[in-house]
């Protein structure tokens, strides 16, 4: 992108397309191309560890899967010399006169996703990154430990390519650091992912890796993460608290480190490897692009954004998501993804599908009850299959097989000459069944189905041999048995295909109506988003009062004032027409599934039935509370909300208190709630500033565990030490002490570096409780929605589906998955919208064909399937016998593979049709 | 097979869409090479997995069944 003009809801962005060299239209990936190509180069894939060519693709999962040339190393493009490649192209596919093209598009809004640049730790004189071989940043070790990487997965060091015994990580490097590099912020990701390499890397040992962390505090604040680190403590990863001022290279080519203990002594230990846990940073183009489009950074060059406009960038229309505002993980690059795409959506939604076309599909003949004539298509792929598997005596021998009526060998089957003939053929000769050998069926599949629909056939009615990925390309110094294993695989293929069914996609209608649980700050921001995107919307809150647990919350991380937003907030839901706001009541049963629910809530006119086709859960969390450090017992003793409300109200006055002590972790990361809460350390902080603020001379302590005040939080902890607030930390095993002594309340605590006991008198002490969840099982049961063991809503998948659930039309945001900063939930209610308008704005959706069904005949009920169904979507009808609900299904199988009467079947992929390619197998 | 011929047993293998025989395809587009004597049966999940399919496959006569996902 090089330019962005005009204006919200009518930009011109200019698009420069670099020369790739390759048509894409004609390239097939078959990578005859690379052995030719004699220049060689460092891989940046693999971060420079091995070498790849100048013709080539950037890894194997690319998308798509299209070479290019690097033209700053192509010997043909540089010197106008080889030209191999072009030899080489089975397809014509190179084109060395390839130039760069700029068009330009009209959008409505933009979203920047620019990423991070990883930190270049060259800076770090004392670590000698660029002259020790075994000195390794962390996303090198990443490709090391890669399957697709240099050595495959092995663990090796550089210098020697061989297994290291014992290897150290090294925290912080290129974060919380202002002397080397001028980065005060946290990277937020490191710790975590030092842990998993460490794990990882002692799986991939042979000889017990002795692997050990180097850290100030170790920050595993999300969901879950606080579980692998002590799972990583108890599969023997060291965890050692300390900064490392040198590394020195050993003549075997290992490393020495020194480092000081806890307790100041000096220490040495030689490690055979040393990664360097890097941290994010913008990168200058990044900050040059950002410049020239006019939106504003933050001192730390991420992009600045509100807490309550997660998203958004200050130019009205450009949306920003990803590393690029801020240093997160992956789960929240993908929250806020899908928010960026809720709130560029957003002012948009009346356009919504004015671009789409829709596709004629001629009917399908039915071909139920007609002997199957098989038609086998033979692809060559140039000479990716054909250089190695005989493919015209796999043709002949597919002749031979029974029910097969036509058999041709082609080219490439996929091209769409080809298409069209093969549509002909099936029409001219009134094939039945087609199977199709070639590539895969994971890439192909749905193109040849898309031939089979244009010639009138169910697209149900194939079945593909997967002769070249996995024959042709694995066998290429076998032609004989790759000939024959290709033989088999026809034969594997036509038996199935000959018992194959036509399939129904069965449509459903949608109700384009929501429902949002939750009147916090998640649900009113997820019922006006979907109000906005033009879905009438049903907000349900069991209080009288909108507002959740915010409504406590004095300020955001980045110093915003809550309650002014919270009412903002409220009256815009109250005044929406779309929607109705639902309080004072209760969900009491929910019937139906994606696309058409119906809810009943009970409220204070009674109980009334509401119909949607969607529904997002943010039914929050709460705070916990104590019963330790004499809380209940002193009124001196308070929690955060407690604290935050009373500074609100006026019964605190900052300016009186002359001594406050914050402990932290109460209740967090404890056998009971073996998890971080997340925000505390930060709420200690903001209050502990707060209170400097308004009598300076406040002695302040926040004792801790490890200090959490990730990403750029990290700020406001560093503001903090200025403001000489004090940090001591503690162990749990020797937790701090809060008495009544006469009536002065006195805390002890242990000091890790005197080595003696710390004696302090507060006139405050505020503790850092955990956040919990209510566990509310039987929301969950209704929606048909799992919790984990510490009672959050479970989604799909951590890291990809964040606020997914498995079942489809229900999705999550806020508290209710897990403890978050208010930004967090406010980005989190912004994708939960996306993703439910994925359906709500469909009329009717389409399901897939392959779901399991039901023979009654043999069901006895006995419920072994709809307990093992992992979607839910098998139930008892009123004769009590299993029925499968197909909105639901998801076609895996397990209820087939689990009834000991074989009722339940699976189309497409039914027993008769695996029995028939395991018999027709040898 | 004839007697006299090393030993090159015959595997069945039951693949999960998704994900192993994604990494078989990979596995391909590498050019990394392994014996011919395996055969893939494509399946949705290693749900679908039923012991018939194994106990057919044994009686029809395979060495070994490799089951994935």
């Amino acid at each position: 992108m090089a330019d962005i003009t005009g204006e919200e809801g009518d930009f011109t962005v200019k698009v420069v397309t670099h020369p790739r060299y390759v048509d894409t239209s004609k390239c097939i990936a078959c990578g005859a191309c690379t052995p030719k190509c004699p220049a060689k180069v460092s891989n940046d894939y693999n971060e420079g560890l091995d070498k790849r060519k100048a013709i080539y693709v950037r890894y194997a999962q690319a998308v798509p899967l299209k070479y290019g040339i690097d033209p700053a190393k192509c010997i043909k493009l540089t010197k106008g010399k080889c030209g191999n490649c072009e030899k080489q192209c089975p397809t014509g596919a190179i084109n060395y006169e390839d130039k760069e093209t700029t068009r330009d598009v009209q959008v409505g809004s933009v979203i920047i996703s620019a990423g991070f640049k990883p930190f270049d730790p060259s800076a770090y004189v004392q670590y000698s990154y660029s002259k020790y071989k075994n000195v390794v940043t962390a996303l090198e070790m990443e490709r090391i430990l890669a399957a697709s990487g240099p050595w495959m997965g092995h663990l090796v060091r550089p210098s020697d390519e061989k297994e290291p015994k014992k290897i150290a990580w090294l925290q912080c490097v290129g974060s919380r650091d202002v002397n080397t590099c001028d980065h005060p912020y946290c990277s937020s990701v490191c710790c975590m992912y030092a842990i998993k390499e460490a794990v990882i890397a002692k799986e991939h040992s042979h000889s017990g890796l002795d692997a050990a962390i180097f850290f100030m505090d170790m920050r595993t604040f999300g969901k879950d993460f606080e579980k692998y680190y002590e799972n990583a403590k108890r599969s023997g990863v060291r965890f050692i608290r300390s900064r490392i001022h040198t590394i020195t290279e050993q003549a075997d080519k290992s490393l020495m480190i020194e480092y000081a203990t806890e307790d100041g002594q000096a220490k040495t230990e030689v490690f055979d490897m040393v990664v360097l846990s890097h941290g994010l940073e913008v990168a200058k183009t990044s900050v040059e692009l950002a410049s020239k489009l006019g939106i504003e950074l933050k001192s730390t060059q991420f992009v600045k954004t509100t807490s309550f406009a997660p998203v958004a960038s200050n130019r009205p229309g450009v949306y920003v998501c990803g590393a690029l505002a801020g240093p997160k993980d992956i789960p929240l690059s993908v929250v806020e993804a899908s928010a960026a795409a809720c709130a560029a959506a957003g002012k948009l939604s009346a356009a919504r599908g004015t671009l789409a076309q829709t596709k004629e599909v001629p009917q399908a003949v039915d071909v139920r009850g007609e002997v199957p004539k098989v038609g086998v298509f033979v692809c060559s792929c140039g000479i990716n299959i054909a250089s190695v598997v005989d493919v015209k005596a796999v043709a002949e021998y597919a002749k031979t097989l029974p029910f097969v009526e036509f058999v041709e060998n082609n080219l490439f089957s996929c091209s769409q000459d080809t298409q069209d003939k093969m549509a002909q053929t099936i029409k001219e000769k009134g094939l039945n069944r087609v199977v199709v050998a070639a590539c895969t069926p994971r890439t192909h599949e749905p193109l040849f189905q898309e031939t089979l629909q244009a010639a009138g056939l169910n697209k149900y009615l194939f079945d593909m041999a997967n002769i070249r990925n996995q024959d042709s390309w694995v066998h290429s110094a076998e032609p004989e048995k790759a000939t024959e294993k290709a033989k088999d695989l026809v034969r594997m293929a036509v038996a199935k295909v000959a018992l194959l069914q036509p399939l129904n996609e069965v449509k459903l209608s949608v109700n384009p109506a929501a429902m949002v649980i939750g009147g916090g700050v998640a649900g009113m921001n997820a019922a006006l988003e979907l109000a906005g995107q033009g879905f009438t919307t049903h907000l349900v809150e069991r209080d009288a009062q909108l507002g959740g647990n915010a409504r406590l919350l004095r300020i955001t991380a980045q110093g915003e004032e809550v309650q002014p937003y919270l009412d903002g907030l409220a009256k815009q839901v109250m005044d929406n027409p779309l929607i109705t706001a639902h309080l004072a009541s209760n969900i009491k049963n929910v019937e139906g599934f994606v696309g058409n629910f119906k809810t009943t809530l009970a409220g204070p006119a009674g109980e009334t039935v509401v119909e949607h086709g969607g529904a997002i859960i943010a039914i929050g969390g709460q705070e916990y509370q104590p019963t330790e450090y004499l809380y209940g017992q002193d009124p001196r003793v308070m929690t955060h909300l407690q604290i935050d409300a009373a500074m609100m109200n006026g019964e605190l006055d900052a300016k009186k208190v002359n001594s406050a002590v914050f402990i932290q972790c109460v209740g967090s990361r404890e056998p009971e709630r073996p998890y971080c809460s997340k925000v505390c350390c930060t709420h200690s902080v903001e209050s502990a500033l707060h209170l400097k603020e308004h009598n300076p001379d406040c002695q302040v302590v926040i004792i801790y565990r490890d200090m959490r005040t990730f990403a750029e939080r990290e700020l406001l902890y560093k503001e903090a030490r200025a403001k000489g607030v004090l940090f001591v930390r503690y162990d749990v095993n020797q937790k701090p002490v809060v008495k009544k002594d006469g009536g002065k309340l006195m805390v002890t605590v242990r000091d890790h570096i005197l080595g003696r006991d710390l004696l302090i008198e507060a006139d405050l002490v505020g503790l850092a409780s955990a956040i919990v969840s209510h566990k509310n099982t039987e929301l969950a049961q209704m929606f048909k929605v799992p919790i984990d063991e510490d009672g959050w809503f479970l989604e799909a998948h951590q890291k990809l589906r964040p606020v997914d659930f498995a079942t489809d039309g229900v999705f999550m945001a806020g508290l209710a998955h897990y403890p978050k900063p208010l930004e967090e939930a406010v980005a989190q209610a912004q994708a939960a919208v996306s993703r439910a308008v994925t359906v709500l704005s469909s009329a009717e959706m389409s399901l897939s064909g392959t779901v399991a069904f039901i023979d009654q005949r043999k069901c006895v009920g006995c419920g072994v399937c709809w307990t093992v169904c992992p979607y839910q979507a098998i139930t008892q009808d009123d004769k009590g016998l299993a029925v499968v609900n197909e909105a639901l299904c998801k076609g895996c199988g397990t209820c087939v593979a689990s009834c000991r009467s074989g009722a339940p079947n699976l189309r497409g992929f039914t027993t008769q049709d695996v029995m028939a390619q395991i018999e027709a197998m040898l | 097979m004839s007697d006299n011929a090393e030993f090159s047993p015959r595997i069945a293998a039951f693949l999960c869409n998704w994900c192993s025989y994604g990494a078989a395809d990979l596995a391909g587009v590498s050019r990394l090479q392994y014996p011919p004597n395996i055969q893939v049966i494509r399946i949705p999940c290693t749900g679908r997995m039923s012991p018939k399919f194994i106990l057919a496959a044994f009686r029809k006569g395979v060495d070994g069944v490799w089951v994935s996902g």
